[in-house]
């Protein structure tokens, strides 16, 4: 643990994170098994699904039955091979909800906490340098309770970094920061991931910090994963209901199997034709004609057209009337009732004020929707898996 | 002043000192494990380490001095193959201090203790720290105000014990004779100068330890 330079770690050797964990509980049964590459990847869900039970295991807080944790090529667990690192040598940094800094300390004291063993002058070396890609210079003789939220944030990563982990596990980094602190923060484990080249875990149950942070996203609820894959994959092409869910896609829409025609599915939305692209990478079982299936559209893949439009094919374009609205800081949400339907309202839409505003949208007006084919995503679901259940 | 015996005194000092040695050696770690950990049998331990608060204290004296003396297995193998004479001597009387002014640490420290946050302790683990130095560098710092308090209480305790102390070391001036047991032979004697005097310096003992008690915390104030 000498003073390597940080570029010598990233690059030649890829850390693969290989997690397989189980673990039962009087009340609660963990049973999860995913793996994620040499970046960041988010272990997403509600509250009480495993995600920090999952973070616990890897660190060695948490005992477990029965499974496999690898980072790399070192193998940190393995019940079958009677493998398990005590977690003082697990080479894991650690940060959980809370930051967990020591109050009595200050923060070079913190930061140098890892340290031990290597002689004093790498040891401030290293807690210079921590300092400094903190951005946390001038703040070291604080105590933490002298730092607001996102100094503290950056307090518990440069000291879990310092010793030079194998791997970065973060528990719900931003969950006591601010709007503003997020976005900053989000942008510094990005670039301190890069710095490092070591794969990091976040564990997050907000789905804008999933998406800005994750290029791997593992759903996971009730102690299983529910879906795992890129980001795109899990937000655009949910592999069932429940994480089409917990997404956030608004629409999931019942829809009958009519037919297949060039790259496209077509669908029948009640008496409604639409049309769904076929991704050749998804593999998926194969549709039958007349099958009931559920269509998947993100409301911010909705969008309304001008009259005269002509600038877009004319591909399922729905006649529809605003029912309600919903006015956030930044987009607004219309609930939209679908020309011919009795039902309260059948879409939902989320836009940019101004489009609202610039389109001159009320709810007097009929307005005229249309969706890309490749923004309606079939669920091919064999049967609801017994967590989505809860 | 002259009337107290300066043996007094010493003997007192060194009782009530060697007993706080032994409460914090046993009582510390015992704390520790009490607080942190669940185990069967949790329950029993902790009113075994409760118990002397509650017994007279020469029921206390009585079973040590069955424990230690000839008349026990114990005893005899103390003597016999150690070489160890406890009965009649001020080592003695320290033990049974110990054992009387130990629940006043262990239940303080163990307060202290269960106020630390245990994920305090599971992250400086996972910066690579056993957890002996885990102890040392996190949670005996952050509990220290409560494990001084305890520290203090004890000592002030173990330097007025009367009942157990009488037991098992007896009352031998210039040996085994401390301050408590020379204000009752001053009493008895009628040497009430005597017994004003040696009172009057207890009160000072024991105001001291709780003074210096409230030093330590105004020391360890840092701490949240």
């Amino acid at each position: 643990m000498s003073a390597r330079e940080p570029a010598a770690d990233s690059g030649d050797a890829p850390l693969d994170v290989d997690v397989r964990a189980q673990r039962r509980f009087r009340e609660f049964q963990l049973d999860v098994a995913f793996s994620a590459g040499d970046d960041t990847a988010v272990l997403f869900g509600p509250s009480g699904g495993g995600k920090t039970l999952t973070l616990k295991a890897i660190a060695g807080l948490v005992r477990l039955d029965a499974g496999r944790i690898a980072v790399g090529p070192r193998v940190l667990y393995d019940s079958e091979r009677r493998i398990d690192v005590p977690l003082r040598s697990r080479r894991v940094g650690y940060v959980p909800q809370g930051y967990a800094l020591f109050p009595h300390l200050t923060v070079a004291e913190n930061i140098a906490f890892g340290l031990r063993g290597s002689g004093r002058e790498a040891r401030d070396a290293a807690v210079a340098e921590m300092l400094r890609l903190t951005e946390l210079e001038g703040l070291e003789r604080r105590r933490p309770r002298q730092l607001s939220g996102g100094q503290q944030q950056r307090v518990a990563l440069a000291r879990a970094l310092a010793c030079r982990p194998d791997i970065l596990l973060l528990d719900e980094p931003f969950s006591a920061l601010d709007t503003a602190i997020r976005a900053e923060l989000r942008d510094a484990i990005v670039s301190l991931r890069e710095s490092r080249g070591i794969p990091v875990l976040v564990v997050t149950h907000d789905l804008a910090d999933a998406f800005s942070l994750g290029n791997r996203i593992v759903v996971i609820e009730g102690g299983r994963v529910l879906q795992q894959g890129s980001r795109e994959d899990v937000f655009y092409r949910p592999a069932s209901r429940r994480v089409a869910h917990l997404v956030g896609t608004r629409n999931i829409l019942s829809m009958t199997v009519s037919g297949f025609s060039d790259g496209v599915v077509d669908l029948d939305w009640a008496g409604r034709p639409i049309a769904a692209a076929i991704y050749p990478t998804h593999a998926a079982p194969p549709l039958a004609r007349g099958q009931r299936v559920e269509a998947c559209v993100r409301s911010t893949q909705v969008m309304i057209r001008r009259p005269g439009d002509t600038y877009e094919a004319r591909r399922n374009v729905l006649m529809g009337r605003i029912a309600q609205e919903i006015m956030g800081a930044e987009v607004y949400r219309l609930f939209v009732s679908v020309a011919g339907s009795d039902a309260p309202h059948d879409l939902e839409i989320e836009l940019p004020a101004y489009t609202y505003f610039r389109l001159g949208l009320d709810r007097s007006k009929q307005i005229e929707m249309s969706i890309r084919p490749e923004a309606v995503h079939i669920i091919h679901e064999q049967r609801e898996p017994a967590a989505a259940a809860r | 002043m002259t009337a107290i015996d300066a043996s007094d005194i010493i003997i007192t000092l060194q009782v009530a000192t060697l007993a706080t040695l032994l409460s914090i050696v046993v009582g510390v770690p015992l704390a520790w494990v009490l607080a942190r950990y669940r185990f069967r049998g949790r329950a029993i331990v902790e009113a075994l380490t409760t118990l002397p608060l509650v017994l007279p204290p020469t029921v206390v004296g009585y079973y040590l001095l069955r424990a230690l003396g000839r008349s026990s297995a114990s005893g005899r193998f103390l003597e016999d193959d150690l070489g160890v004479r406890l009965v009649f001597t001020w080592q003695g009387a320290a033990i049974a201090a110990a054992i009387l002014s130990m629940p006043l640490l262990i239940r303080t420290a163990q307060s202290a203790f269960e106020q630390v946050d245990p994920e305090l302790e599971q992250v400086a683990a996972t910066l690579g720290r056993s957890r002996v130095s885990v102890f040392f560098s996190i949670t005996l710092p952050l509990a220290m105000r409560g494990v001084a308090a305890g520290i203090a209480l004890a000592f002030a305790r173990a330097a007025g014990e009367f009942g157990a102390t009488m037991m098992v070391a007896g009352n031998i001036p210039g040996k085994t004779r401390t301050l408590p047991i020379a204000i009752y032979d001053a009493v008895q004697a009628g040497d009430i100068a005597r017994a004003n005097a040696t009172a009057l310096l207890l009160v000072g003992i024991s105001l001291a330890c709780l003074l210096l008690f409230s030093w330590t915390t105004l020391l360890f104030r840092r701490t949240p």
